[in-house]
């Protein structure tokens, strides 16, 4: 399946153009600064940094963070495909998606929940504890991530 | 200028530390992208309330995440220089790497800009304030400098001597 994704044109234009490829690590690096800069960022602010900025100016930013991140998907599924078999074997790039998708549960499960508690909102939210737990986890699984991300090009 | 600072670099105890320390390189980049992303986070929150795109407090207010930019702007003015230091010759006649500067540079004039005419009035805005053409003016010259700094530094290995 992986040599079939690799053989698609697509994946065989990622390899070859000569632009292609810095193409789609600039965009990808524009999404990681969007996303894991704006994520960890809040997830300071839920866990007690920076008392006097508003919460509601970072709940406006999600949907600069779901662009950003739909961004970067397309763009790695597509750096990805290039290299898919060599990749699917490659530690740092497995420990990187794991990290992905902790961080991906622990901001959809924040926004779910943060629907749901109609009253006070934001601000009780903010005090729990397991919303100052996912934000840990969520900090840690993005700086995972980006520790993940650069080894790719040094562990084999 | 450059290339004088990458002849002063070139052989120096720092040059051929970085080059003999194995693991140092990797260990410079992720610290490099931890810090990017640090100073984006801010950024992107302090510009984009000054522009008036975000409701809730005062632009002022969103000045509480300056440490961070400036933690991760630290960080990264560190790691940079190791890099040059590690590597002058290829840094130095990088068009990606000179313009990246150059931008870096802007931004900076931006920030004076912003401190000398913009700060000021800053302080009697309210939550609900529209910021003046000049303000908004200052805050995407920033974050266009900023992503401009970005894709230019990741282009760095991909173009060609300037």
């Amino acid at each position: 399946m992986l040599s079939t994704l690799e053989n698609t044109p697509l994946a065989i234009w990622v390899g070859e153009s000569l632009w292609a490829y810095p193409s789609l690590l600039a965009c990808h690096i524009v999404g990681l600064a969007i996303v894991v800069g704006l994520l960890t960022t809040r997830d300071l602010k839920l866990l007690g940094f920076f008392p006097g900025v508003d919460y509601q100016t970072f709940s406006d930013l999600i949907p600069v963070v779901v662009v950003a991140f739909g961004l970067n998907a397309v763009s790695g599924f597509l750096l990805f495909s290039s290299q898919a078999s060599y990749l699917a074997t490659s530690m740092p790039f497995l420990a990187k998606l794991i990290c992905i998708a902790v961080g991906l549960v622990c901001a959809l499960s924040h926004q779910m929940r943060e629907k749901r508690s109609m009253t006070g909102g934001a601000e009780t939210l903010a005090s729990g504890r397991l919303t100052k737990a996912a934000a840990c986890i969520s900090l840690f699984a993005w700086i995972g991530a980006i520790i993940a991300g650069r080894l790719i090009a040094y562990i084999f | 200028m450059l290339s004088s600072l990458a002849y002063l670099a070139d052989g120096s105890p720092i040059n051929i530390w970085i080059q003999d320390t194995y693991w140092l390189w990797p260990v410079m980049e992720i610290i490099h992208f931890l810090g990017l992303a640090l100073l984006f986070g801010g950024l992107l929150v302090v510009d984009l309330r000054m522009a008036g795109h975000l409701r809730g407090g005062t632009p002022a207010s969103t000045h509480q995440l300056l440490p961070l930019v400036l933690l991760g702007f630290a960080l990264n003015l560190i790691t940079g220089i190791l890099f040059f230091f590690g590597d002058p010759g290829r840094y130095s006649i990088n068009i990606g790497f000179q313009l990246k500067i150059m931008l870096i540079g802007l931004a900076g004039l931006n920030a004076l800009f912003y401190h000398w005419r913009v700060s000021p009035m800053l302080v009697t805005w309210d939550e609900t304030t529209t910021p003046p053409r000049l303000a908004k003016c200052v805050a995407y010259v920033s974050l266009a400098c900023w992503f401009g700094v970005l894709l230019t530094g990741r282009l760095i290995p991909y173009v060609g001597t300037g």
